[in-house]
């Protein structure tokens, strides 16, 4: 168990601005700063004189754009004695969720277990800090609830904070969160149990108000997901739901546990020249295609499918839990509006209409 | 432990072998140790261009050098036919879990190879020659589209001569010129000279060919547990990591790439 504290407002500014002398430090920047709860948040580098804000809800970007690239370079060729690794920077991230926290895990599971360990990723992992925020606040499309979690997490993070009055409780989830707190005691106070007794509250409030919120949309639940994706895999589903799809591929990209990439190759003309990653996605059509040109996702209402069988399928054989969030962050990006909960729900309903 | 898992090492085109019009061998020497267990597939890498999985189609034993046989039938493998000897490429691998050889000891072994679905099971039954005595018997089944398409055209009259070993080729379309059988594969699997009791098979070659392979295979009485097939699928990190050779809940690089058809049978579309 790791210790919790207590630090206004201004201590935390403080606290962000010696960070800055440290690392890079991204947090949240309201996009319209007059309508906060409405607004959209994303990440931004702080400079000198912006100002730390505190997101009520997720931010537009998913949390693993800072550990892989939508494009980079991952290798040199053997030419090379260079090792990639050895260039990541400190960097902290303030405004981080819940939900972004349960798709760092399937990131983490991917790219630092298996057969080996992405040691690119791990380096940056390793020198990121993660400070995470309640949710005080959620957007039409959150639901995270559905996959049973929390709108505030209780692990994953370095340091969690939630807004009080006027301040913030900062609990420490980690070791190098607390080395960082007692680098900068000055900065926090002990916490009281009044103090406490309020997060909780406040706790209790957002859980009441996104429960009220979800239960009329009636979503399907971890439990029921995976005997619904293996047995609604002939009905009409994914070819309805298709037919809205253009193939952008936004989901994959926006979407916190997706972790798909492509690996190129430079073309020698090129300075970089080497191996390239590229976050890809399973909906466009050649993503599966083999020489020869034999592709078993030919049609786009297989790639759908494709997509829900590896989220709510694979990851709950192979990690144990569905690979969704509940962010919402797929719904929001996709130009054709196809919904993650409303194609779940559809399956749900075709299935009791058969039985 | 900072290995950079993408990054290739370097080998040297030492040897290139005609096959057929469309199938060349490359001899390839790693300039760092390399070594593989038979089945296991590599990522060669043509630096600037691409990069595609192949299963060498040497001996594991030969440390030194390993033979990759190409079919030219995408973009990096077309270019890879234009390649001159001793152009450097890139090896990344091994990857996946090759043939599970203890698995087949004392049995009768049914190997059953498709154009150039042969490469990986040359691997195989050079393997297999190397410690013939744990083996009851090599039964080696093997087709191809016409005469001209068969390859390792020096080495299966080779092979058919070695004790314990039956061989039979086919092609789909004979000529003049070919005096052996014409048929698809699947009709030279009649009246094995296996004990099924104590058998198991190997299967290679184009999708369409292990279908029909394993459909036959199932029908005379083998297991689905003793049918072996190399899954082809779109294996590009080799790690489990990039996520294109999903099928169901395995990645075909690291579960596979040779599965058993127990294992695959529920999956869907496994053809396609």
């Amino acid at each position: 168990m790791y210790n919790i504290y207590f630090a206004k407002t201004e201590q935390l500014e403080s606290f962000a601005k010696e960070l800055k002398k440290l690392a890079r430090v991204f947090a949240p920047l309201a996009k319209d700063a007059q309508s906060p709860k409405q607004t959209d948040y994303l990440y931004q580098r702080l400079c000198e004189d912006t100002a730390l804000a505190f997101n009520p809800y997720r931010t537009v970007e998913p949390l693993k754009s800072f550990f892989t690239y939508k494009y980079e370079k991952v290798a040199d060729y053997f030419n090379s004695a260079k090792n990639l690794t050895d260039i990541t920077e400190k960097t902290v991230i303030f405004g981080v969720k819940s939900c972004d926290i349960a798709g760092h895990k399937i990131q983490d599971f991917v790219f630092l277990e298996g057969v080996e360990v992405d040691s690119l990723y791990r380096a940056r992992r390793e020198n990121t800090i993660i400070i995470s925020g309640d949710c005080t606040d959620f957007k039409e499309v959150c639901h995270c609830l559905a996959w049973e979690i929390m709108p505030f997490p209780s692990a994953g993070f370095d340091l969690n904070l939630s807004p009080l009055n006027d301040g913030f409780i900062v609990e420490v989830g980690s070791k190098k969160g607390q080395e960082l707190v007692n680098q900068h005691k000055d900065y926090f106070t002990p916490v009281k149990d009044t103090q406490i007794a309020g997060r909780n509250a406040k706790r209790q409030s957002i859980l009441d108000r996104l429960k009220r919120h979800l239960l009329f949309q009636n979503l399907v639940s971890k439990d029921q997901v995976q005997n619904l994706i293996r047995e609604g895999f002939s009905l009409d589903t994914w070819k309805e739901f298709m037919l809205n799809c253009v193939e952008c591929g936004g989901c994959n990209f926006i979407c916190d546990t997706c972790h798909c990439f492509l690996l190129a190759d430079s073309s020698q003309k090129q300075q970089q020249n080497g191996k390239l990653r590229l976050w890809d996605s399973c909906q466009y059509k050649n993503y599966a295609r083999v020489a020869g040109g034999a592709n078993p996702q030919k049609t786009r209402a297989a790639r759908l499918r494709f997509r829900f069988t590896k989220k709510f399928d694979f990851f709950v054989d192979n990690l144990g839990a569905p690979a969704c969030c509940g962010c919402g962050r797929c719904i929001e990006v996709c130009p054709g509006k196809i919904d993650i909960r409303e194609v779940l729900k559809d399956l749900a309903n075709k299935l009791k209409k058969q039985q | 432990m900072n290995k950079n898992i993408y990054k290739p090492i370097e080998a040297v085109v030492e040897d290139i072998i005609t096959e057929s019009q469309t199938i060349k061998t490359f001899t390839l020497r790693p300039k760092e140790n390399f070594s593989f267990r038979t089945g296991q597939f590599i990522e060669l890498t043509l630096p600037g261009i691409g990069e595609a999985p192949f299963t060498p189609s040497s001996d594991p034993n030969v440390k030194d050098k390993i033979d990759v046989t190409i079919m030219n039938a995408g973009s990096v493998t077309s270019l890879l036919h234009n390649i001159p000897k001793n152009s450097s490429l890139g090896i990344r691998g091994p990857y996946g879990k090759g043939y599970p050889l203890e698995k087949f000891h004392g049995k009768d072994v049914l190997i059953v190879g498709g154009g150039v679905g042969l490469a990986p099971l040359r691997s195989l039954v050079l393997s297999l020659f190397g410690q013939i005595d744990k083996y009851k018997k090599l039964v080696l089944r093997y087709g191809a589209r016409t005469g001209g398409d068969l390859i390792y055209k020096d080495a299966i009259p080779e092979w058919s001569r070695k004790p314990k070993v039956d061989l039979v080729t086919t092609v789909d379309v004979g000529d003049p010129s070919w005096k052996g059988h014409v048929g698809l594969v699947t009709t030279i699997l009649e009246d094995l000279p296996v004990n099924l009791g104590n058998a198991v098979g190997i299967v290679c070659g184009p999708p369409i060919m292990m279908k029909f392979v394993t459909m036959k295979l199932l029908d005379v009485g083998f297991k689905p547990k003793d049918i072996y097939l190399s899954m082809e699928k779109n294996m590009s990190c080799g790690l489990g990591k990039c996520g294109h050779c999903r099928l169901g809940s395995y990645y075909t690089c690291k579960d596979g790439p040779v599965f058993t058809y127990e294992e695959v049978k529920d999956l869907h579309d496994i053809w396609d």
